[in-house]
């Protein structure tokens, strides 16, 4: 643009001749300012900007990389928290299966536990109901056999110290007449 | 134990005819045999192993020294020495079975409550023998558990008429 300008002016100067010399170049000079110009034109847009364009590209690619990396451990993140959940939900669901079996199993055990608690107090009971029908049985039987005896007992006692001489000769010969029938 | 309570009676017997004691030595062993029956604290006493053969056989002494025959008394130390004593009653009923049965006759060892007088003895020797079928020799044994009548056994025959049965069959009539 500058170049354009400065030639511009140059024809216009050249046209007029005035003073615009004073700020234009010499010919030669501009001359040889544009084709160093366009020398350097040349260098840069021949190897220059290729290889500002390649770093370009090479940068645009790796932040594409980066940007596809992200996405692709954001999915992964995504995929991973999604197993979570998942894990958790299932261990949450687990976690309430072996709670609901727990009390399950403390209830049936509860209610075991009581059936065979009452089972026993009732065996206990009916063998004590038993076992008192029993003793009373016995105590009733010895009570009567010790009756009985102590009865017997005194009634032998006080016949043999009743019986007088006479009535055990009396005794004897009933037993003899007894022995001589036979 | 049986052979040996023969054994033993059948040496006393023939010992005791030898000597010419047989009736006796028969019936003091028999007296004996009754005292041992009786009394507990005797036999006891005369079978216990702690205590010395001495003191038995002066007990022995003491008891029957003065009153049976050298023979019997011998005979019993003779017994208790062996450590016999608990035997001696069978031994004494197995002599007087064999002193009768040398007779020809059996014994009715007859139990009563009082002693019985010699004309009830022979009656009751005739009523035993027609009731037995056996020619029987009486030895009377004073028992004031039979309470009144009288217990007659011979060989394995009993015969109770004592008031003790009946008072038993009470005793079974009360407990039944």
């Amino acid at each position: 643009m500058q170049f354009l300008i400065a030639t511009i002016l140059y024809a216009e100067h050249e046209e007029s001749g005035s003073n615009v010399s004073l700020v234009l170049p010499e010919r030669a000079e501009l001359i040889a300012g544009i084709l160093a110009f366009a020398i350097v034109f040349f260098f840069v847009w021949k190897w220059a900007l290729p290889t500002l364009n390649q770093t370009l590209e090479t940068r645009q690619q790796a932040v594409s990389g980066q940007l596809a990396d992200a996405e692709k451990a954001k999915v992964e993140a995504e995929s991973l928290l999604s197993d979570y959940q998942a894990q958790l939900a299932d261990a949450k669901s687990e976690g309430n299966r072996i709670l609901e079996d727990a009390r399950a199993t403390a209830e049936q055990m509860k209610t075991d536990l009581l059936s065979k608690a009452k089972g026993e107090a009732d065996h206990i009971r009916s063998k004590a109901r038993d076992d008192a029908s029993a003793e009373k049985s016995r105590a009733l039987s010895d009570a009567r056999t010790q009756v009985g005896d102590i009865s017997v007992d005194l009634a032998g006692k006080i016949v043999g110290e009743v019986l007088d001489p006479e009535a055990h000769q009396a005794l004897i010969e009933r037993y003899l007449a007894d022995l001589e029938s036979l | 134990m049986q052979d040996r309570i023969t054994g033993y009676a059948n040496g006393i017997f023939e010992l005791a005819r030898a000597e010419g004691e047989l009736e006796r030595v028969e019936s003091e062993l028999f007296t004996v045999a009754q005292a041992l029956d009786d009394s507990p604290e005797l036999r006891s006493t005369l079978t216990d192993p702690q205590l010395p053969l001495e003191k038995k056989q002066a007990l022995i002494d003491d008891l029957i020294g003065g009153r049976a025959s050298s023979l019997s008394v011998d005979l019993v130390q003779l017994i208790v020495s062996q450590g016999r004593a608990s035997e001696l009653p069978d031994i004494a009923r197995a002599v007087v079975e064999a002193a009768a049965a040398s007779r020809n006759k059996a014994v009715a060892e007859v139990r009563s409550a009082v002693p019985l007088d010699e004309e009830t003895i022979e009656r009751l020797a005739v009523a035993l023998g027609r009731a037995t079928g056996k020619s029987v020799e009486v030895k009377v044994v004073v028992d004031e558990s039979v309470i009144g009548g009288i217990v007659a056994r011979v060989g394995d025959i009993v015969i109770d008429g004592s008031l003790a049965r009946r008072v038993d069959s009470l005793r079974q009539a009360v407990e039944g």
